[in-house]
Parts: C-alpha cells; sequence; structure tokens
C-alpha cells in the first residue's frame, strides 16, 4: 500500500510531466481524427464500421493507453539497472507486490488529469457507448485489460534480471505490443492472417477488447465470451510471472558495491 | 559471550558466473554467441559468529566480498554453498522475516523515496514494516533529535545533502527496532563532522539498545572508535579475526618513542638494547623504535633519563591504518 501512495506522491511530483504528456495526448488525438476522417472521405463505412464509431475506438483507445499503460513501463528496469532492487529486496514486502501496487498507485494518480481530459475527447468525436449494456461490459472489461497491462510489464520488466540493461528491448516490445493490441489499428482492419495471430497474443485482450465492446463491434453477447478470455490471459500471466520470479530471484546480481 | 551467535556464518560460498568476453573481429556478436563463462569466488568459505549485541567491524580491500557478504547476510543474494543464520532465520528463504528483524543502510545507495520528502519517505517506511504507531512517534522523535533531522524533515531527498541523506537513511533503517543493523559503507564520502555524528549514533544504538552492528568501512577511524571486534577478509577469505588492538599487535608489536632534546645536545647512543633502534633523527627530535615485549618501556626510558638531558618524550602507538595497509600490500606481492 505504501508503495503505492509513495509512486502516486511521485506522480504529483512530476505533474508538470504529466501536463506536458497530457498535451501530446491531446494533440494525438486531433491528428487520428484527421487521419480517420481523411481515410474515410468519400465513403460511409469501410468494413460495415462508420466514421463515427471509428473515431470513437481511436480516441478511446489511445486515451486508454496513456492513462493505463505507461511509457516509463514498470520499475523493474531501472530499479535492476541502478542497483537499488537491493534496498527493494531487503523490505518486508514481496518484490513484485512492491511493483504492482507502485503501478497501481501511479495510475490512481494520473486518473484525475484523464478525468480533465473527458470533455475534450467528446469534442474530438467520441460518442457515448452503444448501449448502456455495452457500457457496462465496456468498465468491467477494464479491470482484466489493467490486470493483462500491469502483468506484461511485470514480466517484461523481470527479463532485466537476466539481461541488466533493457532498453532497447523496450522500445521494441512496446512498438510490436501498441500494433497487436489494436491501439493503432483495430483489429477488424487487419488482414485475416494478422488478425489471427493478433488474437492468440494477450496484447489484444488489454485495448482491443474493451473498446470494440465499447463501439459494438463486440456485440454485448459475444462481450461475456471476450472477458472470459481477458480472465484466461490474467491468469496466465499470473502463473508465468511467478515461474519467472522464482527464477529471478535465484538470478539476482545486485549492480555495484 | 557464551550464548548462541545471533549470526551464524558457516563456509560460505558465493561464486559469480559471467560470460567471458571475446575480443578480436566480431567480438561482440561472439560475446553474445559464446558459451563460455567465467567463474569468480566472491566468496570463498568464509566462517564466523557474531554474538548479541556486539559492534563489529567488516574490514578488507575492495571487491575482497564485503558486500557480497552483506547481500547474503540480508538476504538479497543466495549463495553457491555454505550455511547462513541470521537470528536462527535462513535470509534468503525467509527474506520478508528476515527483513523485519534486521535494518540495512547501503551507503551508496538510498532507501529513500528520491522524489518525496524526508519525512514522507520515514512515515511510508513506517507503513510498509507495519510498525505500531506509538512506537514509530517514539522513534521518529528520538532519531530527530539524536540524527538532527529536524531542519530537513520537509526537504525531497534528492534536494539534501550527502550527509543528511545518509542521517536520513540511517533513521529509516532503524524505524521499526531492528535487533540487527547492517552497515555497508556508511560514512563514505562524508565530512568529519558528519561522520562523527553517524559514528556517535551508531554507538548509541549498540549502548542504549543492545542492537548488533555489522559495519563494513574503509575508513579505519570508524573502527577504532566504535568497534569491539574486527573480521578482516581478504580474496574472499577470513585473514584476522579479534579485536582492534590484537590485530595491531599482531602485524606491529614496534612501538616508536620519540624524544626531544635539548638544542645542541649530543646524540642518542643505544648500544646496549638489541631491540631498540634511531629509525630517525630530524633537529632535536629522535624516533627511537623498539619492541615493548623484550623492552619494558620503563627500561628503556629510565636508561635515557638517566644519559640525556630529555625535554619532552612521547609514545607513539601503531596506527591501525598503516596495519592494514600493511596487509592489503603483503597481499599484493
Amino acid at each position: 500500500m505504501a508503495c503505492g501512495v509513495a509512486q502516486a506522491k511521485t506522480v504529483f511530483a512530476y505533474r508538470f510531466d504529466y501536463v506536458t504528456s497530457l498535451l501530446g495526448l491531446l494533440f494525438q488525438l486531433y491528428v487520428l481524427r484527421a487521419v480517420w476522417s481523411s481515410i474515410y472521405r468519400g465513403h460511409d463505412s469501410v468494413s460495415g464500421v462508420n466514421l463515427s464509431t471509428m473515431v470513437t475506438y481511436a480516441t478511446l483507445a489511445s486515451f486508454q493507453n496513456w492513462l493505463l499503460n505507461p511509457w516509463q513501463f514498470s520499475l523493474i528496469p531501472d530499479r535492476v539497472r541502478e542497483g537499488r532492487v537491493a534496498v527493494d529486496l531487503v523490505r518486508p514486502v514481496g518484490f513484485v507486490t512492491q511493483v504492482v501496487v507502485a503501478q497501481v498507485g501511479r495510475t490512481a494518480a494520473t486518473l484525475p488529469f484523464g478525468l480533465l481530459l473527458v470533455p475534450a475527447l467528446a469534442i474530438l468525436g467520441a460518442r457515448t457507448p452503444v448501449s448502456a449494456t455495452a457500457g457496462f461490459e465496456y468498465a468491467l472489461s477494464l479491470v482484466p485489460a489493467y490486470a493483462i497491462i500491469t502483468l506484461l510489464s511485470v514480466v517484461v520488466g523481470m527479463v532485466s534480471f537476466w539481461t541488466i540493461e533493457l532498453n532497447g528491448m523496450i522500445v521494441i516490445y512496446w512498438m510490436i505490443s501498441q500494433f497487436l493490441s489494436g491501439t493503432m489499428v483495430p483489429l477488424w482492419f487487419m488482414p485475416s492472417l494478422l488478425r489471427d495471430f493478433a488474437k492468440i497474443l494477450p496484447f489484444q485482450a488489454f485495448s482491443y477488447t474493451p473498446n470494440a465492446i465499447y463501439v459494438g463491434q463486440i456485440g454485448a453477447a459475444d462481450a461475456i465470451g471476450a472477458i472470459a478470455i481477458q480472465l484466461v490471459w490474467v491468469a496466465l500471466l499470473y502463473v508465468l510471472c511467478v515461474l519467472i520470479w522464482r527464477r529471478a530471484i535465484r538470478r539476482v546480481v545486485i549492480q555495484g558495491g | 559471550m557464551g550464548s548462541e551467535p545471533i549470526i551464524c556464518v558457516e563456509s560460505l560460498v558465493k561464486e559469480f558466473r559471467r560470460t567471458k568476453q571475446q575480443s578480436g573481429r566480431f567480438s561482440a556478436i561472439r560475446t553474445l554467441l559464446t558459451r563460455e563463462r567465467t567463474v569468480s569466488r566472491a566468496v570463498d568459505g568464509i566462517s564466523f559468529g557474531i554474538p548479541e549485541g556486539e559492534l563489529v567491524g567488516y574490514l578488507g580491500p575492495n571487491g575482497a566480498g564485503k558486500s557480497t557478504t552483506i547481500k547474503i547476510l540480508t538476504g538479497i543474494l543466495m549463495p553457491t554453498s555454505g550455511t547462513v543464520h541470521v537470528a536462527g532465520i535462513v535470509p534468503w528463504r525467509e527474506r520478508k522475516r528476515n527483513a523485519a528483524q534486521i535494518g540495512v543502510v547501503f551507503g551508496q545507495r538510498t532507501q529513500l523515496w528520491w522524489d518525496l520528502p524526508l519525512s514522507d519517505s520515514l512515515e511510508l517506511v513506517g507503513r510498509l514494516y507495519e510498525i505500531p504507531p506509538p512506537r514509530f512517534r517514539f522513534n521518529l522523535k528520538l532519531f530527530t533529535e539524536l540524527l538532527e533531522l529536524g531542519p530537513f524533515l520537509s526537504t525531497p531527498v534528492r534536494q539534501l545533502s550527502l550527509g543528511q541523506r545518509m542521517r536520513g537513511d540511517l533513521a529509516a533503517a532503524m524505524l521499526h527496532s531492528p535487533r540487527i543493523l547492517f552497515l555497508d559503507e556508511p560514512t563514505i564520502g562524508l565530512d568529519v563532522v558528519a561522520k562523527e555524528r553517524i559514528r556517535s549514533f551508531i554507538y548509541e544504538l549498540n549502548k542504549e539498545q543492545g542492537t548488533t552492528v555489522i559495519l563494513t568501512t574503509h575508513d579505519l577511524d570508524d573502527v577504532e572508535r566504535l568497534c569491539q571486534r574486527v573480521l578482516l577478509i581478504t580474496d574472499g577469505s577470513v585473514l584476522f579475526e579479534g579485536d582492534v588492538e590484537s590485530l595491531k599487535n599482531m602485524h606491529t608489536r614496534e612501538r616508536d618513542l620519540i624524544i626531544r632534546l635539548p638544542p645542541g645536545s649530543e646524540s642518542i647512543e643505544l648500544a646496549n638494547f638489541a631491540s631498540a633502534r634511531i629509525v630517525d633523527e630530524s633537529g632535536d627530535l629522535t624516533r627511537v623504535r623498539f619492541n615493548p615485549q623484550s623492552l619494558p618501556i620503563t627500561e628503556l626510558v629510565s636508561f635515557l633519563l638517566s644519559k640525556y638531558a630529555i625535554v619532552d618524550f612521547s609514545v607513539k602507538e601503531p596506527e591501525l591504518e598503516e596495519v592494514v595497509r600493511n596487509i592489503y600490500a603483503a597481499r599484493s606481492l
């Protein structure tokens, strides 16, 4: 708990940073809308999806990505590279718990900045969910989505126990996960082979699933199945996380002094 | 002593494996692909026991394996082989339980939150360790007083001076009243005043609260001031274990007697003492080196007083610094 509070406070210590990234996000959303509008020029719908649905999806996916999937990643790679993991490991709380709680704390602190943005989302063209049920299912699916994001960041972050330096890998991971999660281009626009590939990976479960539910591309009935798949991913990633951690702790090498 | 030692270390070994760096053409790629490993033994069969309430200096040159041992004792590294018990707990198996009974200060890194005020950090530590509020308040007040934290409690840690940060770290490490305190170079890079403040705090803790302290340092003043016992390791094994006095005696038995003669007097002759010799004569100061075991100092002094008009004299104890320098130097030969 305390770690979460600490991380949240750290966010506030750097509020200028967050406000700046907020402006960056607004700009990104504006450009996204312009791009999709120009693609749709002269068409009422593409693959059965109209412009307003598309803009809603793109706006929401980017916003959600900004809020829940921090670019700073999990704390693990930094802590390992600087050797500060030593300090974390002598605390009476498990290391993974500390990392997860810190991430939740950071998200919680980012939330107020995000809420400031909701009116802007509406202005930029995001619509309300297609139905009340979809809205409810969307909110429900955000919970496993966040769990998947967090678990993935822990799993990938723990690789740094083996490699020490992870920055290059994080950039690649980031780009791949952004694409395969459907944040940049929704899965329904992908070629079928790529779509099938994306579907067997966990990434789509944190971005495509909730947003497609929101805009009705995953129907209210199918949504239950999609959320179940999310939950399966949460369970699988959790097990993976525990397994990797057991091996990582034996590998611990503390940098410096 | 008599009772079970609070820290037991037996035949501790820690090996590090790293991929061998290849040289020559495509060295980076070949390093990446090679299965060749080099194994280095940072700790090579160390055994020792520390009784509760003792303040022990853990010394050794850079790379001797001090920090590695501390990391194993605090549970953040797993040894390759050997057994360790810290107050009955195997540190790396029950890391959380071990954490509750030890305090750790790594001089080179901080456990405080960089961006938060010191008081916030301390409060967070209090919550992490689930310290009961009355004890938290009591300790915070005590440490604020002893370490004079008051003036910078509300300053973000990144803005603290090194000395202030170290005092903050010490307070954070002791807030949950651990039985054992590990200090890994707590005075590194500090000025004389800051060092002194930290030393007196450590001294107080050990004396008043009976905290067992394991101190690694390169500052031998720390050791002379604080430590009842010294463990000296080089190359991963114990070279010496005992009190500071016997460490000095073991390696330098001789003492220097410095004599001041009135200006213009004749120089001293020591012909009839086999174990004493003049090592330096400059101006009116003469330095006589002798072995107090074969030649009692009283005998030497009374002889000199009877023959020469001595203005002043003093006996110089060997300095730990010099002793340790000799030991380290001997090692590298």
